[in-house]
């Protein structure tokens, strides 16, 4: 009492704590102040709703965008009043090029570019720089990997057909084709006078033309998700290239049972009672010989070397894609398959299995590059006032050993070129060629006519260009989809010897 | 009770002396380390306003050379009167507030002068203006009662009038107060308008620093054990429970969340501070939690700021606009930023953040200066709170060393509740960065604690009154020894 009274306790000690304690919540500021003005800067001022995005947009020419031969697909004009608005090369490219529209914002490279084409990007240490200048816009051109001419023959084969055409490079992972179809006039949805009406219309228009279906469309595989189920097979030793069934042709003529679920075939006619092997199953493209090998990879291993291919996640792509999926992935069976008669019908690719056709193309590319994935590319260059900055290809990862991507590359030869293969791939060919390929014919279910599909690549011992083709509708893979890719392929490896 | 008579005897013949000397005349007394200060000052504002002037008009001239020179000439004479009352306080204090006061002023000479308006007769002030005028009053109170106070027995002696005025205020403001974007912050009366809340906090620190320093030898020594918690007895706790149902009340009735986190952050460091106890800390703490959680659960506004904390990107253009905004402005300014006047996109004319000028010029300040200016800004409020706890160490007494301290925390703790709203470190709450947002009642009362500061800090101040009188904690039963 007395001593609490005459001996005062200095506060000095608890007040050095609190100054301890404010300058930490103080350190903690300036390191709020590092993550968001250093770490997630490059990200945020390169957002499209970024106010000094939108500033830039009305007052600096956007950068220009190229093909890979120079052709200018998207420049900059001045309308009426002045103001810039900006000008396409052709309707075959909107899909991907998109549109920037002072009304209805940007899509396509002109959104996930937008910070590069109006100007404001640039990495961190040139950011910092960047300010002292007197102009701090700079604009960057962007060149393509795609090819206008590859890509207007793409739109044309499609025609009046809805579907999808992609074209890559697989030693480079360059897109040289991504088609989709209907597509739509960008420089109307860009040009101010035209832009409502024009938009209004293709809002409204049930083919979904704004519908980038190349990148953003999922569809149900068929026949050609047999090369994904053969690198799963392959990959991961459940099957060799010598694997027979011997349940296989007895199971031909009514169908193989699996939990009370007939799995069927239409190719008995031709291969009898032959039990068959990988490469003569892929030519002859048997549900049941794929069936057993998915039940033989089990779920969880096939889903796992799905992903690897980049199914269950965006792909790495310069523009947004939709994700593929082998199944819906709710159920309680490895993998997340729902039972075994999911699995049997995924692996020959008709159960809720959905892919893009950028996958598919991906799906081509990884057996054409002996088992190695590159990240598919459009964007090959920016060029500024800095100069040029080249992207070049970048390897994901290896899905496959080289000998078991050379074993699927030759059925996929035999399903082009074999005797039976002919009869499904039938134009797929590219002349004077050897082709690797394989088609499918996606039923959907009730009345409507099945989807049409077609992966490939040539030439199979040196292969330069990827495909995969999609026809909505279009009936069976060698009617419509063959045709168009052994078309296009040729057409490219003519112009590239 | 023994009064303790050496101590007063000592120092009594002392003041005395002092006291007379005074009488007879005022001796002048150079101030040459805030001279050379304030010189940094001036000098770093006049390149700030050329670089302004640069990027706004295109010419290397100062942005607005006459307000400029009507600040620094207020800084010069708040300076020279310190000097010629011959005081011995901090010399650090008033360059700091000039400093911070400065990059106010540059920074609303740039906004929008439509921001805010007033009307003096026939002239209409813009923002810059308005804030210029605000800034100057703040210098003069800074200065009046750094210089004008040498007692503190106003202070001490009537803690709990003081508190009861806090009261006062605190229900003018749910009487009269206004409402603005859900919060019941300011009240006019006539033509004036304030915030009651920032002078609320320098009143409940006068009353902290008297109520912890009466019963502070109480708190430290009287022990319960609850389990492992060693805890003052029971009804000791009684005022921490008051305080925090102050500090509630306060978000009730006015919404101010801002206020309510301050004062009881500041409350806590204080007993923290007077007493050592970190189980009264954890004890607050816990409170504080619960507090919120019954916040949250009872109110939205307080439920949507928590919200938009967790995820400030999930409604973009709606309830995280603001913050969103911010944000990108310091993404914007990176680590150099992008220069004075040179930030701030108008968009269709209008500024990008809302309520720049109030609740988020550090984003302003984070774009422009990047963040190297923005780090520095914050240092300059710590070196506030380094000389206010400075003052608080070396004090002559418990009331002194605790009231320097509640002063300095009180800046500090504002600044980084702001500044941690601004960059989502913490919810958004609508408190002002303090010397630095527009606004005459923050700016009024920031200019109070700075000039409380200098005058506790003044070594020819009245010394402290003998301690004698204990708290009315030591008249309660049950103290046991």
């Amino acid at each position: 009492m007395q001593s609490g009274a005459s001996r005062r306790r200095p506060l000095g000690r608890t007040i050095i704590h609190v100054a301890l304690v404010l300058s930490l919540a103080f350190g903690v500021l300036a390191g709020a102040g590092g993550y968001w003005a250093v770490f997630r800067a490059p990200e945020l001022v390169r957002a499209p709703d970024d106010p000094a995005v939108i500033a830039a947009a009305r007052t600096v020419p956007r950068g220009r965008i190229l093909d890979r031969d120079g052709v200018v697909l998207a420049d900059n004009e001045r309308g009426p009043k002045g103001e810039l608005q900006r000008v396409y090369k052709g309707r075959a490219i909107s899909q991907v090029v998109g549109y920037a529209s002072s009304r209805y914002g940007r899509a396509g490279l002109e959104l996930a570019f937008d910070a590069e084409l109006s100007g404001l990007a640039s990495d961190p240490l040139n950011d910092a720089l960047r300010k002292f200048g007197a102009d701090p816009y700079d604009p960057q051109d962007l060149t393509l990997s795609l090819s206008y001419g590859l890509q207007k023959a793409a739109i044309a084969a499609l025609g009046d057909f809805r579907g999808a055409v992609v074209m890559l490079d697989p030693t480079t992972g360059e897109v040289l084709a991504l088609a989709s179809t209907p597509t739509y006039d960008a420089s109307k949805v860009a040009d101010p006078a035209t832009a409502r009406q024009s938009f209004e219309a293709l809002q409204a228009d049930k083919g979904e033309p704004l519908l980038p279906r190349a990148t953003l469309g999922r569809y149900v595989p068929g026949s050609v998700f047999k090369i994904v189920t053969a690198i799963a097979g392959l990959g991961s030793g459940a099957i060799t290239p010598a694997t027979t069934y011997k349940e296989q042709p007895g199971a031909e003529k009514n169908g193989l049972l699996v939990d009370g679920f007939r799995v069927r075939d239409g190719h008995h006619v031709t291969t009898r009672s032959k039990a068959l092997d990988f490469i003569e199953a892929t030519e002859a493209s048997c549900n049941i010989w794929f069936a057993l090998t998915g039940l033989q990879i089990g779920g969880k291993e096939f889903v796992d070397y799905a992903g690897r291919l980049g199914f269950g996640a965006p792909l790495p792509f310069d523009l947004p894609t939709a994700i593929s999926q082998v199944t819906g992935g709710s159920g309680s069976a490895p993998g997340g398959f729902k039972d075994d008669v999911e699995l049997a019908n995924a692996a020959y690719g008709q159960a809720e299995t959905f892919v893009t056709p950028l996958q598919m193309a991906l799906v081509a590319s990884v057996v054409a590059n002996g088992g190695e994935l590159l990240r598919p590319r459009l964007v090959t260059a920016f060029a500024g006032k800095a100069g040029k900055r080249e992207v070049g290809p970048e390897t994901l990862r290896r899905v496959i050993d080289a000998q078991a991507a050379s074993s699927i590359m030759e059925a996929m030869v035999a399903a082009v070129e074999g005797d039976l293969g002919r009869r499904f791939t039938a134009g797929s060919k590219v002349r004077g060629v050897t082709t690797a390929g394989k088609s499918g014919t996606a039923e959907l279910g009730g009345t409507g006519e099945p989807h049409s599909w077609f992966i490939g690549f040539a030439p199979a011992d040196a292969p330069k260009v990827a495909i995969a083709v999609v026809v909505e509708q279009g009936g069976r893979g060698a009617e419509i989809a063959s045709p168009i890719a052994g078309d296009l392929m040729t057409r490219y490896l003519a112009a590239n010897p | 009770m023994t009064v303790a008579p050496d101590i007063g005897a000592r120092r009594a013949p002392l003041a005395q002396s002092a006291r007379a000397g005074r009488r007879r005349r005022i001796q002048p007394r150079a101030r040459w380390g805030e001279a050379r200060l304030l010189l940094l000052v001036a000098v770093t504002l006049l390149v700030g306003s050329i670089s302004l002037g640069a990027t706004l008009t295109g010419a290397f001239v100062p942005y607005d050379a006459r307000d400029l020179a009507i600040y620094l000439g207020a800084l010069l004479v708040a300076h020279l009167a310190q000097v010629l009352a011959g005081r011995r306080s901090d010399q650090i204090l008033l360059p700091v507030m000039g400093m911070l006061g400065g990059i106010s002023l540059l920074l609303m000479q740039r906004l929008p002068q439509g921001l805010v308006t007033m009307n003096l007769g026939a002239t209409e002030l813009g923002l810059g203006e308005v804030q210029l005028l605000w800034l100057v009053l703040a210098i003069a109170l800074a200065t009046v009662v750094g210089v004008a106070v040498r007692s503190d027995r106003w202070l001490r002696r009537y803690k709990y009038t003081w508190a009861a005025l806090g009261i006062g205020l605190l229900l003018l403001a749910f009487v009269l107060g206004t409402d603005i974007g859900g919060s019941r912050l300011s009240v006019r009366i006539g033509p004036f308008s304030g915030q009651p809340s920032e002078l609320l906090k320098v009143i409940l620190v006068v009353f902290l620093a008297g109520y912890l320093s009466e019963n502070r030898s109480l708190l430290i020594e009287q022990d319960t054990r609850v389990g492992p918690l060693r805890l003052p007895p029971l009804p000791y706790l009684a005022p921490m429970v008051a305080m925090w149902a102050i500090a509630l009340g306060i978000v009730v009735i006015q919404r101010d969340l801002g206020a309510a986190l301050l004062f009881f952050a500041v409350f806590l460091a204080l007993v923290y501070a007077a007493t050592g106890r970190v189980s009264l800390v954890v004890i607050g703490l816990v409170l504080f939690l619960a507090g919120s959680a019954l916040m949250a659960a009872l109110f939205g506004h307080v439920r949507a700021r928590i919200d938009v904390w967790l995820d400030p990107f999930g409604d973009p253009l709606g309830a995280g606009y603001q913050i969103v905004q911010s944000l990108h402005a310091f993404a914007r300014g990176g680590l150099l930023g992008v220069g004075l006047g040179n930030g701030l996109p108008l968009v269709g004319g209008r500024i990008p953040i809302p309520e720049v000028h109030t609740d988020f010029p550090l984003a302003a300040l984070g774009e422009e200066l990047g963040l190297v200016g923005m780090v520095a800004i914050l240092a300059l409020y710590l070196v506030i709170v380094q000389r206010g706890l400075r003052i608080g160490a070396a004090a002559a007494d418990d009331f002194r060393a605790i009231l320097a301290t509640g002063l300095a925390l009180v800046i500090g703790v504002q600044a980084f509740i702001i500044a941690a709203g601004n960059l989502s470190v913490l919810p958004l709450t609508g408190v002002t960065l303090p010397l630095i947002s527009y606004g005459g009642s923050s700016l009024l009362a920031n200019a109070l604690v700075v000039g409380l500061l200098l005058a506790l800090s003044d070594k020819g101040v009245e010394p402290p009154p003998p301690p004698g009188r204990r708290g009315w904690l030591s008249r309660l039963p049950g103290r046991g020894r």
